[in-house]
C-alpha cells in the first residue's frame, strides 16, 4: 500500500481522478475501485493537531440537543485547532444518501449510527474503512473495551443498555423478566415502535431469540408481535416518552438512558434491564473508504476525540451515555443508577447478526407492519 | 368575437404569448420532469437493495408484487379511501367557514378569520400531533372529560388508527379547502340569491339551487386538492394512525428511506401518482359536467 | 328578509366547528410554549416567557427560523414571477397545450414530498451539478412545490378578466408594456399576492420535501423541530411554534395592508 505525506494528496487525487475518468471513457475496463484505493489509503494520523488548510469535513449525527452540545464540546474547538471547517448534517436517515452516490462519492466522512442502519449500508457497498485500519491511526481506540471495535464496520464510542421502561405507578409488580411485556393486563398499554427503528429491530429480534429457537426464528417473533397487539407503536424515542408521561403506555421498549433521564426529571418510571439477552444501543462512528487524504486524516482525529476521556465524560453526564474508553469514570448521574465502567460491567453484550437481519429484511418489514396494522 | 391572447402579443410587439410561460416549463422540465421520471423508470428494474442506478434489464416483478401482495394491494385501496373521506369531511367543515368568510364584509374581521385559517397551516406537523394527542389520547382532554362526566368507561380509541388520520388530515387540508372556495363564493352575486328568494324560493332552496351550483368550480377544485395532498401525506398517517393506517406513501418511505429498495419503492411510488392522475382527469371530466362543457 | 344575518345558523354552527378544529392544537401548542415547568406538559405548570427565552437565544431554533424565513422568502419571490408569468399565458391562450400545462404544473402537489425529495437529491448526486445538499438544491424543491399555489390562484383571479380594459388604456395613448403594467398587473395584483402568502407558507412550513435536500449546518424550522423532538419534548419547539404562527399572522396583517385582504381571495 503506498503511503505519502498528505499535502500532495489534492493534486494528487485530481490527477487519478482525472486519468481514472479518460481511462474509463476509453472503456479500458480498468477497475476505477483499485485506482481509488490507492490513493484513499494514503492518510496516516498520529494524535497530533495539525493544520488542514481550511479544508471541509463532512460530519453527519444527531441533531437538536445532542448538536448543540457536540459542537460545543469538541467541534468548536475542534475548527479552530485543527484549520478546518466542519459540515454537519443531523437530517437522518444517512443510508439513502450514502447509496444515492455509491461509494466514491460519500456524503459524510465520519458518520454516527446505530447498528442495523450501518451493517445495511456497509452491505450496500464498498463504504466504509475497515476497522483495523481506523484503529492503526487513532491512539485512543487503545484504551477502548474490545466490544467496541467488534463489529469490524465502524467504532462503538459510547453505548446504552435496551430495556422496559415502565411507569412504576401504574405497574406492579414491577417488571422483572423480559416476557412480562406479553402480561395480559398491558393490552393496549405497552408501547414499541415502527419497523425501521432500531429499537424495534433488537426488541423482534430478542423476541425471536427468547420465545424460540434462537435469533433466526423469524416465526417465533412474528407470534410474539401478534400476542403482543393491542399496542402503541411510536416512530421516535421522544414520542415514546411523551406517552409513557402522559400515562398513555404503561409500559414501553426503551433505552436505558432515556429512562434515566426520565427518572431524574421527576417521572415515575423504572428500567427493567434485559438480562436474558443483553443487545446495546450503539453509537457507532465509520470513517468513509473514498476520501482525499487531508479528510481523512481529520476524520481519524476527529475520532480520536470523540474516544478521548473528556468528551466521554461529557456525553455521560449530559446525555446518560455509556463509555468504552476504559479510563473514564462514569458520572454520578449514571453511577448513581448502578451503572460502572468495568471489564465485568461490559462482558455478556450481545450483538444479533445484523446481516441476516437486513437479509431477511423486506419480509419481516412486510409481516410486523401487517401485525402492526391488526 | 374578438381572439383572446390577442392583447398581448401585440402589445410587446412581436411578443409571443407562450415566451411569458418558457421559464416555468423549463425549470419544470430540468427539475422536476427528468428527475422524477428517472426516479420512476427504475420501478421497472429489478429490486436489489442499496442499488439506484437505472439499467435496461425490464421487469414488471415489482408492479406484479404490489398487485398480488393485500400488504401494497389494500393500501392503494386505502389511501384512495382516506383521501375520498377527508375530502368529504373537509368539504362539509370548509364550506361554511368559508362561506361565512366570504360574507364577512367588515375588513378587520375579514381579515382575522382568514389569519385564523392560515395561522393553523404554520404549525409543525410533529407539534401539532403533540396537540392532537393532548386533546385526543386515551388520557386526553376529551377522553378525560367523558370519563369525568360517566359518559363512558373506558377511553374512547381517538388515536392511532383511522379516524385519528382522518381528523389530522382534515386539521392539515381544511385550510386549502376554505381557500379555494372563499373566492369562488365572494364572486356569486348576491341579487343572484335575491332574486331567485323573490321569486318565491326558501332561503335553503336559493342556496341550494343558486349558490350551491355556482360554488361547484371551487368545490372541486378544493376536494381534488385536498384529496391529492391527502394521498401524498407521509407525515400525518405515520403520526397519527400509529401505524394501523398503513398508506402508499409510508411504504414508499419504508421501501426507499429504510430499505434501500428504491426500486420497489419507486413503483410504488408510480401507482400513488398514476392513481393522483386519475383523480385529476375525473376531475376536468367533472368540471367540463357541471360547467355545461365550458371549461 | 334584510333583517336575517348573511350566513344562517346552521352554516355559522359548522363554521365555527371548524374553526375549533382547526384552532384546537394551535391553542394547546401555544399554551405549552408559554409553559412554566421544566418539560412540555398540558396543562401547563403555569405561565411564563422562560421558553420563548430559551427559543430566542437557542442557535438551534432561532437559526433554523431566520433560514427558513430567508428560504421560504427567495422561494417566493422566485415562485411569485415564474408562476404570475405562467398563469397569464395560461388564462389567455385557448390552446391544448395550454390545458395540458395547467394540469402539468399541478402534478408537484401531487406527488409525495418525500418522493419528490428524493428524486431531486438522486438527480443532484448521480448528475453532480453541485446541487445536492446546497441551497440552490433545496431552493429548486421549495419553488416547485410553493409554485403550483401561484398558478392557481393568479389563473383564478384572470377567470372573467375583461381584455378590454387593457384594449381601452392602449386607445388612450398607453404604450403596451403601460397597458400591462398599469391595468392588467393591478387588477390581478390580489390574485398574486394570495399566491405569494400561499407560497410563503407552504414554503416556511414545508417538511416532506426538505427531508432529503436540507443543507448541512442548516436545517430549516420545521426539520430542526423534528429532529429535536424525536429525542427530546422540549418546550423550546412549542415556543418555536408560536414564532412560526407569529410570521404567519404578521405576513397576512402586512399584505392587507398592501392590497385590501377583502379583494384577495376573490376570484
Amino acid at each position: 500500500m503506498m503511503k505519502t505525506i498528505d499535502k500532495s494528496g489534492a493534486t494528487r487525487r485530481g490527477f487519478l481522478k482525472g486519468s481514472a475518468g479518460g481511462l474509463a471513457a476509453l472503456g479500458a475496463g480498468v477497475n476505477l475501485f483499485n485506482i481509488n484505493h490507492a490513493w484513499s489509503a494514503d492518510a496516516v494520523y498520529d494524535g497530533g493537531v495539525f493544520d488542514a488548510g481550511g479544508a471541509t469535513l463532512n460530519v453527519a449525527e444527531w441533531g437538536g440537543f445532542w448538536e448543540e452540545i457536540v459542537r460545543k464540546e469538541m467541534l468548536d474547538a475542534f475548527e479552530k485547532d485543527f484549520n478546518c471547517k466542519i459540515v454537519y448534517e443531523s437530517s437522518f436517515p444517512w443510508f439513502p444518501k450514502f447509496v444515492a452516490g455509491g461509494p466514491e462519492k460519500p456524503p459524510f466522512a465520519i458518520a454516527n449510527w446505530n447498528y442495523g442502519e450501518m451493517f445495511k449500508t456497509a452491505a450496500a457497498g464498498d463504504f466504509f474503512t475497515p476497522v483495523d485500519e481506523v484503529v492503526e491511526n487513532v491512539p485512543n481506540a487503545k484504551n477502548i473495551w474490545p466490544f467496541a471495535t467488534a463489529t469490524g464496520v465502524g467504532i462503538t464510542w459510547s453505548y446504552t443498555r435496551y430495556c422496559y421502561a415502565y411507569r412504576t405507578d401504574l405497574v406492579d409488580p414491577p417488571i422483572k423478566s423480559f416476557k412480562d411485556f406479553w402480561d395480559e393486563k398491558y393490552a393496549g398499554k405497552r408501547g414499541t415502535y415502527v419497523t425501521s427503528n432500531g429499537l424495534q429491530m433488537d426488541f423482534f429480534i430478542a423476541a425471536c431469540a427468547l420465545f424460540g429457537k434462537d435469533q433466526y426464528d423469524l416465526d417465533a417473533g412474528y407470534e410474539a408481535m401478534k400476542a403482543a397487539m393491542p399496542m402503541k407503536i411510536s416512530d421516535f424515542t421522544g414520542n415514546m416518552q411523551t406517552l409513557l408521561e402522559r400515562g398513555e403506555v404503561a409500559v414501553a421498549v426503551q433505552h436505558d438512558a432515556e429512562v434515566y433521564q426520565m427518572m431524574d426529571r421527576g417521572i415515575k418510571v423504572a428500567p427493567y434491564i434485559w438480562d436474558e439477552v443483553k443487545p446495546i444501543l450503539t453509537q457507532t462512528k465509520t470513517v468513509s473508504k473514498y476520501l482525499e487524504p487531508v479528510q481523512k486524516k481529520l476524520a481519524y482525529a476527529l475520532l480520536n476525540l470523540t474516544l478521548d476521556t473528556k468528551l466521554q465524560s461529557v456525553m455521560c453526564d449530559k446525555f446518560y451515555q455509556r463509555p468504552v474508553n476504559k479510563n473514564v469514570v462514569v458520572t454520578p448521574n449514571l453511577s448513581s443508577k448502578g451503572v460502572s465502567n468495568t471489564e465485568d460491567s461490559t462482558a455478556g453484550y450481545w450483538t444479533p447478526d445484523w446481516k441476516s437481519y437486513n437479509e431477511n429484511e423486506a419480509d419481516i418489514v412486510e409481516t410486523v407492519n401487517g401485525i402492526f396494522a391488526g | 368575437m374578438r381572439r383572446r391572447g390577442v392583447s398581448i402579443s401585440e402589445a410587446f410587439g412581436g411578443f409571443r404569448l407562450w415566451w411569458l410561460v418558457l421559464p416555468a416549463f423549463l425549470f419544470f422540465l430540468a427539475f422536476f420532469v427528468v428527475p422524477v421520471l428517472s426516479l420512476l423508470a427504475i420501478s421497472f428494474n429489478k429490486t436489489v437493495p442499496g442499488v439506484v442506478t437505472l439499467t435496461d434489464a425490464f421487469t414488471l416483478d415489482n408492479f406484479v408484487r404490489i398487485f398480488t401482495r393485500p400488504l401494497y394491494y389494500e393500501a392503494i385501496l386505502r389511501s384512495i379511501g382516506l383521501g375520498v373521506v377527508v375530502a368529504a369531511v373537509a368539504l362539509v367543515l370548509g364550506y361554511p367557514l368559508a362561506f361565512l368568510i366570504a360574507k364577512t364584509e367588515h375588513p378587520g374581521r375579514n381579515t382575522a378569520l382568514m389569519i385564523l385559517v392560515l395561522a393553523s397551516m404554520q404549525l409543525d406537523m410533529v407539534i401539532r400531533m403533540y396537540g392532537l394527542m393532548v386533546l385526543m389520547g386515551d388520557t386526553g382532554l376529551i377522553n378525560s372529560a367523558l370519563i369525568g362526566l360517566h359518559l363512558i368507561d373506558e377511553p374512547l380509541p381517538l388515536m392511532y388508527n383511522a379516524f385519528g388520520v382522518v381528523v389530522g388530515l382534515v386539521q392539515v387540508t381544511l385550510p386549502f379547502m376554505v381557500l379555494s372556495l372563499v373566492g369562488i363564493i365572494r364572486a356569486i352575486h348576491p341579487s343572484l340569491e335575491e332574486a331567485a328568494r323573490s321569486l318565491g324560493a326558501s332561503r335553503g332552496e336559493a342556496f341550494r339551487r343558486v349558490v350551491l351550483p355556482l360554488s361547484m368550480p371551487g368545490i372541486l377544485a378544493g376536494s381534488l386538492l385536498v384529496f391529492a395532498l391527502s394521498i401524498s401525506s407521509y407525515v400525518v398517517p405515520a403520526l397519527m394512525g400509529g401505524w394501523k393506517v398503513v398508506v402508499l406513501p409510508i411504504h414508499i418511505y419504508q421501501q426507499i428511506a429504510e430499505a434501500g429498495r428504491w426500486q420497489f419503492g419507486a413503483a410504488v411510488a408510480a401507482i400513488l401518482f398514476l392513481t393522483s392522475l386519475v383523480a385529476v382527469f375525473v376531475y376536468h371530466r367533472a368540471a367540463v359536467l357541471t360547467s355545461g362543457g365550458r371549461t | 328578509m334584510r333583517d336575517e344575518p348573511a350566513v344562517s345558523w346552521p352554516m355559522r354552527a359548522v363554521a365555527i366547528l371548524a374553526l375549533v378544529i382547526l384552532l384546537l392544537p394551535v391553542v394547546i401548542v401555544v399554551l405549552a410554549g408559554l409553559n412554566a415547568g421544566e418539560y412540555l406538559t398540558f396543562p401547563p405548570k403555569g405561565l411564563s416567557l422562560r421558553w420563548v427565552i430559551a427559543f430566542l437565544s437557542s442557535p438551534t431554533f432561532m437559526g433554523a427560523y431566520l433560514y427558513s424565513f430567508v428560504l421560504a422568502l427567495v422561494a417566493t419571490l422566485i415562485s411569485t414571477v415564474l408562476g404570475t408569468l405562467a398563469a397569464v399565458y395560461l388564462s389567455r391562450s385557448r390552446s391544448r397545450a395550454a390545458a395540458i400545462l395547467r394540469g402539468f404544473f399541478m402534478l408537484p402537489v401531487v406527488l409525495p414530498g418525500v418522493v419528490l425529495g428524493l428524486a431531486l437529491y438522486v438527480f443532484y448526486v448521480t448528475t453532480d451539478i453541485g446541487l445536492a445538499r446546497s441551497f440552490p438544491g433545496l431552493l429548486i424543491g421549495h419553488v416547485l412545490v410553493t409554485f403550483p399555489f401561484v398558478i392557481a390562484t393568479v389563473t383564478a383571479s384572470m377567470v372573467g378578466f375583461d381584455l378590454s380594459l387593457e384594449e381601452a388604456a392602449r386607445s388612450l395613448g398607453a404604450s403596451p408594456l403601460t397597458a400591462f403594467m398599469k391595468i392588467t398587473l393591478r387588477l390581478i395584483a390580489p390574485g398574486i399576492s394570495a399566491g405569494a402568502i400561499f407560497a410563503f407558507i407552504v414554503s416556511f412550513g414545508q417538511f416532506e420535501t426538505t427531508l432529503f435536500l436540507t443543507v448541512p449546518n442548516h436545517e430549516p424550522l420545521p426539520m430542526a423541530m423534528y429532529i429535536s423532538l424525536r429525542y427530546k419534548f422540549e418546550p423550546t419547539a412549542a415556543a418555536a411554534g408560536i414564532f412560526a404562527i407569529a410570521l404567519v399572522a404578521l405576513s397576512t396583517v402586512v399584505s392587507a395592508r398592501l392590497v385590501s385582504l377583502r379583494r384577495v381571495f376573490r376570484a
